[in-house]
């Protein structure tokens, strides 16, 4: 069973419109946006990669918080999807993240993201007390996604070392101090946020040499394996046996959503290492997940033999090598 | 149809030091009417529905004449349930877990159910460990077509 947590799940609002005024800095004027289609659906990175993992027929189980009326959607949009859910309810409101995607600028979408409701000690220990449990039951646990407001920045080491006590690996699938604090603890792999920010500690992420100077940083560090999203089509896989490159061989132009993208490559990553494939190799279904997500309009792309197809798509390359 | 195929994947649960209060809270926001109590192992050892929390909070006979018609107010319930609010679910729980499994069918369940006149049921794995529930309502939608 693959545990996955989502201390600050959301529920994902896509709308889609026909242009984005080019600016929004006029404060003598309402700005109306008309919108012909939307989507909503429980997120966050933890959230998506159990969704995807459904998909595949995997056992998941999503645990996190749930808060009001958004946390009651985000639930039933999870179970109707056959993920299995354990949530600490508490009080507040979960976040709503809003992605707008102009025709033509579908790299480039206007985020609105909620920050979400703050977690208390004492929400926390009855999550702490369900994760240990749901601990014996798993072979890897995913911790994914921000942490929400009143969790301290070692919260994710902390789960990382409970998470080793109990035999299970761990991937940390997040950005920031929170993803750093947790490299010295050895996690299986990890796979780091820089949507915000183009560094990984203190380490710019934006050529490959950069991304493979970092990922050989997290090795040193303890880590046993680290992703990096290079480009759109390019990921890059640090380990102690080498440096591979993916690369898709495919049209930007079929590009219509990019969020979850990247959580789409962890779930397609761990359904491949469920079923016995080594690591590159999963690392190249992750990367079909990925591309399949991009190719529709919804978050993820649940159809597994499209995602097979996409497979075709990817290439690896040790470093290295010719 | 099997039950795995058609069971709530919700593990929503409470500890045996739960406490009262927030067993309310959390069949309030989980919209089920009653919550597995798991021992420290994660099996289910107890279930705590509303029904088991209004017979705490009223007086014995009220249950033995099945209608609380002759009573003044609620507000005798109002003020038991705040003097059991930090007890733990453990001192109310059923310990008597009627439970489905997840290879039972759907008419088993609907028959245990009858029986037993219970809205839900909890699906245990072999080690009694928690793996959905089955509300009755999920039973007629489904038989709804």
């Amino acid at each position: 069973m693959i545990l996955t947590v989502t201390l600050n799940p959301t529920l994902d609002k896509f709308y889609w419109v026909d242009e984005l005024p080019l600016s929004l800095d006029k404060p003598e004027e309402a700005v109306l946006i008309r919108s012909d289609r939307s989507l909503t659906s429980a997120g966050g990175k933890g959230i998506n990669v159990s969704t995807l993992l459904s998909c595949y027929g995997v056992e998941t189980v999503a645990l996190g918080f749930l808060a009001g009326h958004t946390g009651q959607i985000i639930l039933q949009d999870l179970l109707a999807r056959g993920v299995t859910a354990n949530f600490v309810w508490m009080p507040g409101e979960n976040r709503t993240n809003v992605t707008v995607i102009a025709k033509g600028r579908e790299f480039h979408p206007l985020l609105i993201h909620e920050e979400g409701p703050p977690v208390s000690e004492e929400a926390m220990g009855i999550f702490l007390r369900k994760y240990e449990r749901m601990l014996r039951r798993a072979e890897y646990v995913v911790l994914g996604g921000s942490l929400p407001p009143g969790c301290p920045p070692d919260c994710y080491r902390t789960l990382v070392q409970r998470a080793h006590r109990a035999g299970v690996r761990v991937i940390v699938h997040a950005g920031g101090e929170a993803l750093v604090q947790t490299i010295a603890e050895g996690p299986f792999l990890v796979k780091p946020d820089v949507r915000e920010e183009l560094r990984l500690g203190d380490l710019p992420v934006s050529s490959l040499d950069e991304i493979v100077r970092a990922g050989r940083r997290v090795i040193e560090q303890g880590g046993q394996a680290c992703l990096i999203s290079h480009h759109i089509t390019g990921d890059i896989l640090v380990t102690r046996d080498g440096v591979w490159e993916l690369e898709a061989r495919v049209s930007l132009a079929a590009f219509k959503n990019l969020v979850g993208a990247d959580d789409a490559l962890v779930g397609g990553l761990l359904a491949a290492l469920v079923r016995g494939h080594p690591l590159v190799e999963a690392a190249r279904y992750g990367m079909a997940a990925a591309l399949a997500a991009t190719a529709v309009e919804e978050k993820l792309c649940l159809d597994t033999g499209v995602i097979e197809r996409e497979l075709d798509h990817v290439t690896v390359r040790r470093q290295g090598e010719g | 149809m099997k039950v795995r195929e058609f069971m709530r994947r919700d593990l929503t649960s409470v500890d045996l030091d739960t406490t009262v209060s927030h067993a309310i809270y959390l069949i309030h926001e989980s919209g089920l009417a009653s919550l597995p109590v798991l021992d420290e192992e994660g099996r289910v050892v107890g279930v705590i529905s509303e029904r088991d929390l209004i017979r705490a909070a009223l007086p014995g006979y009220v249950d033995m004449l099945q209608s609380v018609a002759f009573l003044p107010s609620l507000d005798q319930l109002s003020r038991k349930l705040r003097e059991i609010g930090g007890k733990p679910v453990s001192e109310f729980m059923s310990r008597e877990v009627v439970a489905a499994r997840p290879d039972d069918n759907d008419l088993q369940v609907a028959d245990l159910m009858i029986r037993r006149g219970l809205k839900q049921l909890p699906v245990l794995d072999d080690q009694k460990r928690l793996l959905g529930m089955v509300r009755r309502i999920d039973l007629l939608h489904r038989l709804r077509g």
